[in-house]
């Protein structure tokens, strides 16, 4: 394919290309900068290079393109993951630079930057050589990035992080080699000739292919490193993973297993994954409950609500792939909020992850209040939010596709998420307890995305991007 | 445009105040009677116009669609009264919060009466929950009751939601409330449809034995607050089940009809019982409200005209009645500091003024001729037994009569008898409490001499 490369094809690549050399960008002009200001040109360097990225990837909206023979697609799927994974990352980048180490700030964000890149890969990954380039781009740069911060859990979280999430790429890389054994072709559109249908190799390949996904997007029973890593790694690290990331591996699961599989029979043979994301719902809600730490509950939240984003995808229909989309960025947009609403109240010492110091919080800090109030109702599907409007797109794509128990699982996960979620509503507007902490230093860029994705979650509920 | 008002006004108003001094009790009451009396003078005028703005179109159609019906006109006029009233008599800790709260209340109450689209609907259901929930955090006596209001009635917004959007999925569209171009859907999922909506609209209302929330959060909530909710929140199950249960699946509706009938007669009686029991004044009228909401319903699943239009009185007169109730309660709780019937006594010595607004509330709710409990309760039970439901109409009387022993065994209880010693004496009825209940009194008369003026335009 070296032969055939085109401009055209270096074009469909050039956001990531942005975005890896901004990762350079930062490190260098951090050897430049003088000390105190070193900081803000970091953030603004990784700033604007996402924004450019975000720029280049929208003016390919409505563009079908296929580059470098196959291995990388252009199209609305890729556009809108990419999207997601940059705001993820812009998130992610404001939140580092708003709370983390000065020193490790540089590191942080051209990590934080060229793993995004992984998952822009990810998302337009139209081969399984560049679904792998791509999971490990992401992956590598965020073992680094759970460990960066000098604290207890960090060393630990990015280890088992690295020792799970290694497992799990073996699972994956087995998995594609039994693909690739039973089509010949590394290509995606390979995997769509029917006569693999019987094929009983082919099916072990996407039984480990899916099993490697589900480890990625911490679905259950797959799911127990989550909470640990989530807990252990810096606060805007795990806000980073529990966007950027899933946006990435959502991406490929959409592309393999609802995209590229022979059509008949598929039904049947991804029951195993919709059930898996029924349990998900029903587990990650429950899970919430015992929770003292807010990154550990957001962890076994993500889990249910990846559950929900399949549960749109079943059946396969365009429209669920839609509600699907909708729920993710809205998803995307309440989780970023909450984990800035955290930032906003972390200090030197701790993260502002403690659900405990949220008591009263009402009293003390109301904005605050208001802004997490706002993001946890949307988690539970309450007006006026994206969260509620989402969940109706879900319901409804179920219920056409027939997959109404899955709907009826989502009630249910939805009415147990409630107390997780109201607890912390409750707490805050308590006006019983005050433990009174530590007075913390106001935050403007933590407070300003904190405001930026309350006012998203309110706006999507009125303009769903799919009207 | 109007419609859009009388919702946004109300919000509006009510996150405003939130930014008031939060100690000025006297600015923050004033602002939001202020806000309470347009919104209660735009819904008087406003004269049926819609208001519409599409929302999205896939994958079904959806639009903001708000306009008011003959049904949802009178209890957004309900609402906007007994706010107003509600508004004036609170008196409570951390008042600007509740005011502000009042006003949320009514914004998204109205919305739902208000909305021509079930989405919309959906939204507004979830949302009225919240203004309630944040008022039992701040002021219920016990967590667990705002966790017991809200577990109870978002489960029912979540079959609510669900039949919602089984609703677009099949038809297409849910912009349907009072949309006479709307044709009855035909499938198989049509009663679990219906099912979703109507056990929201059971757990809303409530009725038996969906009603095990209600005790409980009527009790704890403070006066103001419960005044409203008991008067017209209340009210939004029944409003569901006329707009939309009957409304959208009336063949599916008129076959369930007889499990909907006994509920309505088993709330009836037990209702009544209970109330006959209870220790506590709040929690009588609370059960007295699952008694009188059980004729209503009784009424809508009979679909007898006569009942109907009962059901119309009834409903405006038990919202006006309840809402003065839980008032009045509040004023005696106010001064006695118990709410206990055990304790309550001889109140008319020292309160004759309130002592005389609570007894006319009281036989107003035990349908006294001349108030409009009575010609609701009337027509109601005449109408019933017209569709041939003799039984239900003879259970129904009597648990209209259990009406006259609990609440005159509530009134009895606290203003009869001599005068308790350890009880603390307080001056009897201001001016400005004896003015949020006056309007309420004066409709109830006004509606029991004259109950064409609601009936006129219901043919």
């Amino acid at each position: 394919m070296s032969a055939n490369v085109t401009n055209a094809d270096w074009a469909a690549v050039l956001s990531i290309a942005v975005l890896g050399a901004t990762g350079l960008a930062v490190l260098v002009a951090d050897l430049l900068a003088r000390t105190f200001v070193r900081r803000y040109i970091a953030i603004a360097i990784a700033m604007i290079g996402i924004i450019a990225a975000g720029a280049i990837v929208f003016a390919q909206y409505g563009t079908h393109y296929s580059a470098f023979g196959g291995a990388f697609v252009v199209d609305y799927a890729s556009v809108l993951f990419q999207g997601i994974v940059l705001l993820g990352a812009l998130g992610s980048v404001i939140l580092y630079g708003a709370i983390g180490e000065e020193r490790r700030i540089a590191g942080a964000l051209a990590l934080m930057l060229w793993s995004a890149c992984g998952a822009m890969l990810m998302s337009g990954a139209g081969n399984l050589m560049t679904i792998f380039l791509g999971l490990e781009l992401l992956s590598l740069a965020l073992y680094a990035l759970c460990g960066i911060a000098e604290r207890a859990g960090a060393h630990e979280a990015a280890l088992k992080y690295l020792i799970l999430s290694s497992t799990a790429t073996g699972f994956l890389l087995y998995g594609m080699g039994l693909l690739f054994g039973a089509t010949g072709s590394v290509a995606l559109s390979a995997l769509s000739n029917p006569a693999l249908a019987t094929n009983p190799i082919f099916w072990t390949g996407v039984g480990l292919f899916f099993v490697g996904i589900a480890f990625k997007l911490s679905l259950v029973p797959f799911h127990t490193w989550a909470p640990d890593v989530y807990e252990g790694a810096p606060l805007p690290v795990t806000a980073f993973m529990s966007v950027a990331t899933k946006a990435g591996v959502l991406a490929v699961l959409v592309r393999v297993f609802l995209w590229s599989l022979p059509s008949q029979h598929v039904s049947d043979m991804l029951l195993p994954m919709w059930i898996v994301a029924g349990i998900s719902m029903i587990v990650g809600n429950v899970g919430m409950l015992a929770q003292r730490d807010l990154k550990r509950m957001l962890a076994y939240s993500g889990i249910a609500q990846i559950g929900y984003i399949l549960a749109a995808l079943a059946g396969g229909s365009a429209e669920g792939f839609n509600a699907a989309l909708y729920y993710f960025a809205a998803y995307s947009f309440m989780n970023l909020g909450a984990f800035a609403v955290a930032a906003m109240l972390s200090g030197d010492r701790e993260e502002g992850s403690v659900i405990a110091n949220y008591s009263g919080l009402g009293y003390r800090r109301p904005w605050a209040a208001l802004a997490m109030t706002v993001f946890l109702l949307a988690m539970a599907g309450l007006p006026p939010t994206a969260g509620f409007l989402g969940k109706v797109f879900i319901l409804r794509s179920s219920v056409e596709t027939g997959y109404v128990w899955l709907a009826a699982l989502l009630i249910v996960g939805t009415a147990i998420s409630l107390y997780a979620y109201g607890r912390i509503v409750r707490a805050m507007y308590d006006r019983s307890t005050h433990p009174v902490p530590a007075a913390k230093p106001f935050v403007p860029l933590a407070a300003l995305s904190a405001a930026i994705c309350a006012i998203a979650v309110i706006a999507l509920t009125f303009y769903p991007f799919s009207r | 445009m109007l419609v859009l008002v009388l919702i946004l006004l109300p919000l509006i108003a009510g996150a405003l105040l939130f930014l008031l001094p939060r100690d000025d009790v006297a600015m923050s009451k004033s602002v939001g009677a202020v806000a309470a009396a347009a919104v209660l003078v735009l819904a008087v005028a406003e004269r049926g116009e819609s208001w519409a703005w599409r929302w999205f179109s896939h994958p079904f159609i959806a639009e903001i669609h708000f306009g008011a019906t003959y049904l949802s006109h009178w209890l957004v006029v309900l609402l906007a009264l007994c706010t107003l009233c509600a508004v004036l008599a609170s008196n409570v800790p951390r008042t600007r919060n509740m005011i502000a709260a009042l006003l949320l209340l009514e914004g998204t109450m109205a919305g739902l009466f208000l909305a021509r689209d079930l989405l919309v609907f959906a939204l507004f259901w979830d949302a009225m929950l919240l203004p309630v929930f944040f008022v039992l955090i701040g002021w219920a006596e016990h967590p667990a009751t705002a966790w017991r209001y809200f577990t109870y009635n978002f489960a029912g917004g979540l079959t609510l939601l669900l039949a919602v959007a089984a609703f677009g999925a099949l038809y297409g569209s849910t912009d349907v409330i009072g949309n006479p171009a709307y044709h009855a859907i035909a499938s198989a999922w049509a009663p679990w449809m219906l099912a979703g909506f109507a056990f929201a609209f059971l757990v809303k209302t409530p009725v038996w034995p969906f009603h095990t929330w209600m005790p409980q959060t009527y009790e704890e909530t403070p006066a103001p607050m419960v005044a409203v909710v008991s008067a017209v929140q209340s009210k939004a199950g029944l409003y569901g089940f006329i707009a939309i249960a009957f409304a959208l699946f009336p063949s599916y509706f008129r076959q369930e009809a007889p499990i909907l009938i006994v509920l309505a007669v088993i709330s009836m009686l037990y209702g009544a019982l209970v109330a006959l029991v209870q220790a506590d004044a709040k929690r009588v009228v609370a059960y007295s409200s699952l008694s009188h909401l059980g004729l209503i319903v009784l009424a809508i699943a009979s679909q007898n005209p006569l009942a109907l239009s009962g059901a119309l009185v009834y409903i405006v007169a038990h919202g006006l009645f309840s809402a003065a109730l839980f008032l009045v309660l509040g004023y005696v709780e106010e001064r006695e500091e118990t709410r206990s019937l055990a304790r309550l006594g001889g109140l008319g010595w020292a309160n004759p003024r309130l002592t005389g607004v609570f007894c006319i509330t009281a036989l107003a709710a035990l349908g006294l001729p001349g108030l409009a409990g009575f010609v609701g309760e009337l027509i109601i039970l005449i109408g019933v037994y017209q569709a041939g439901l003799v039984w239900a109409a003879i259970l129904a009387l009597v648990a209209v009569v259990l009406a006259s022993a609990y609440m005159l065994r509530l009134l009895q209880g606290a203003t009869n008898g001599a005068e308790v010693p350890d009880l603390p004496v307080r001056r009897d009825l201001t001016l400005l409490e004896g003015l949020a209940v006056a309007p309420l009194l004066a409709a109830l008369l006004y509606f029991g001499v004259y109950p064409h003026a609601l009936l006129v335009l219901m043919r």
